[in-house]
């Protein structure tokens, strides 16, 4: 049942979580709506690079939030706006504004390509945390594949209560393909829904790391070896030590 | 959600745990344990790591450690995607997550809700 990336695991890594992991580094490297799929592993290793540089602690503890410089070393791969993006996200997403989400917009940054961003740089993270976390290393990056971004805008993509326009769920169409477990979708779940094809990646990633969408909210049940009280204290202490209010 | 599931099977829970670690006001079986894991992947500190992974291991097993190490990462994805595309935090939870909680758990000193204010 292993694959490469868990063969050298001391763990018994339960067959769906192998598979996700495979499915989702699949998607990282194939282009996506906005973004070349060249493009797309280069925000996986800028990701992974803002995650050890020593800049990226610097950047928590700094007393005004992006007060640190970060400087593009990227070659051309992607731009300022990009760079900045994926080092804040992922150094010190617990102190992010509307103000500097729409300062990034405003060097460029569609609002497309910001949302699948966002959503690479969470798949990263889940990947490579899970990784380090079964004593692993980071896998090798994958190769890009060759592909043309969509552009598919969805019609119901819309400046809603959160900073970058989402789709609420009675405003999705067929075109859109799948988006909700349900019509009651947690804010969470609309966070991506910019870009359906991100949404759907991250999703099907990260459901099978905590639970899917139609057990979320059955507090009396746990589909996974540990109890739902124990899923939920990690959450909750994971989340905080990330400054996230949500 | 910690509060509602904890209800439900009947254990106490400290909120304020949450921002400042594990008191012995809470008592989720094997909690010092999962926090001690869940503590040292966020600091992405690999000793530490092995250590409480090596002890969850003892008490709980192979899936058990496999799936707490899995919920632990994929909040390392959830809480970027709430800061990032800035989702209201008042809705958190369906809207469950009263003012109250957030003031109970310390959640109200951070930077999302002081700067907001």
């Amino acid at each position: 049942m292993s694959t490469v990336s868990f063969k050298n695991s001391a763990f018994e890594v339960r067959e769906d979580l192998v598979d996700a992991h495979k499915g989702a580094w699949e998607c990282i490297s194939t282009a996506g709506t906005w973004l070349t799929g060249e493009r797309r592993v280069a925000v996986a290793a800028e990701t992974r690079k803002a995650r050890e540089r020593a800049s990226c602690a610097e950047a928590r503890e700094a007393l005004s939030p992006g007060s640190v410089k970060i400087s593009n070393t990227t070659l051309g791969l992607l731009t300022d706006a990009e760079v900045e993006v994926i080092h804040r996200v992922v150094c010190d997403p617990g102190r992010l504004s509307e103000l500097w989400s729409q300062s990034i917009i405003g060097m460029g940054l569609s609002e497309g390509e910001y949302v699948e961003i966002i959503g690479l740089i969470s798949m990263v993270m889940i990947l490579d945390t899970c990784t380090l976390g079964l004593g692993l290393s980071d896998l090798d990056l994958p190769e890009p594949k060759i592909g043309v971004p969509t552009q598919y805008v969805p019609p119901g993509s819309k400046k809603n209560a959160a900073w970058l326009p989402t789709v609420e769920p009675g405003d999705t169409v067929e075109e859109d393909g799948p988006m909700y477990p349900s019509p009651k979708a947690g804010y969470i779940l609309r966070g991506l829904s910019a870009v359906p094809q991100t949404l759907r990646d991250y999703w099907a990633m990260a459901n099978i790391h905590y639970t899917p969408g139609q057990f979320v909210y059955q507090f009396d049940r746990s589909i996974r070896a540990i109890t739902r009280p124990q899923m939920e204290l990690i959450a909750a202490r994971v989340s905080a030590l990330h400054q996230c209010a949500y | 959600m910690l509060r509602e599931s904890s209800q439900i099977a009947g254990y106490k829970v400290q909120l304020s745990d949450v921002t400042s670690g594990l008191s012995d006001e809470t008592h989720i079986p094997q909690g010092d344990l999962l926090v001690a894991l869940s503590e040292a992947i966020v600091a992405r500190d690999k000793d530490a790591i092995a250590d409480a992974r090596s002890i969850l291991f003892q008490a709980l097993g192979n899936d058990a450690v496999v799936d707490a190490v899995a919920v632990a990462s994929a909040f390392h994805g959830f809480v970027r995607i709430a800061d990032a595309i800035g989702i209201p935090y008042a809705t958190a939870a369906q809207g469950g997550d009263a003012p109250d909680v957030r003031e109970e758990a310390g959640i109200n000193e951070f930077y999302r809700i002081t700067s907001s204010k």
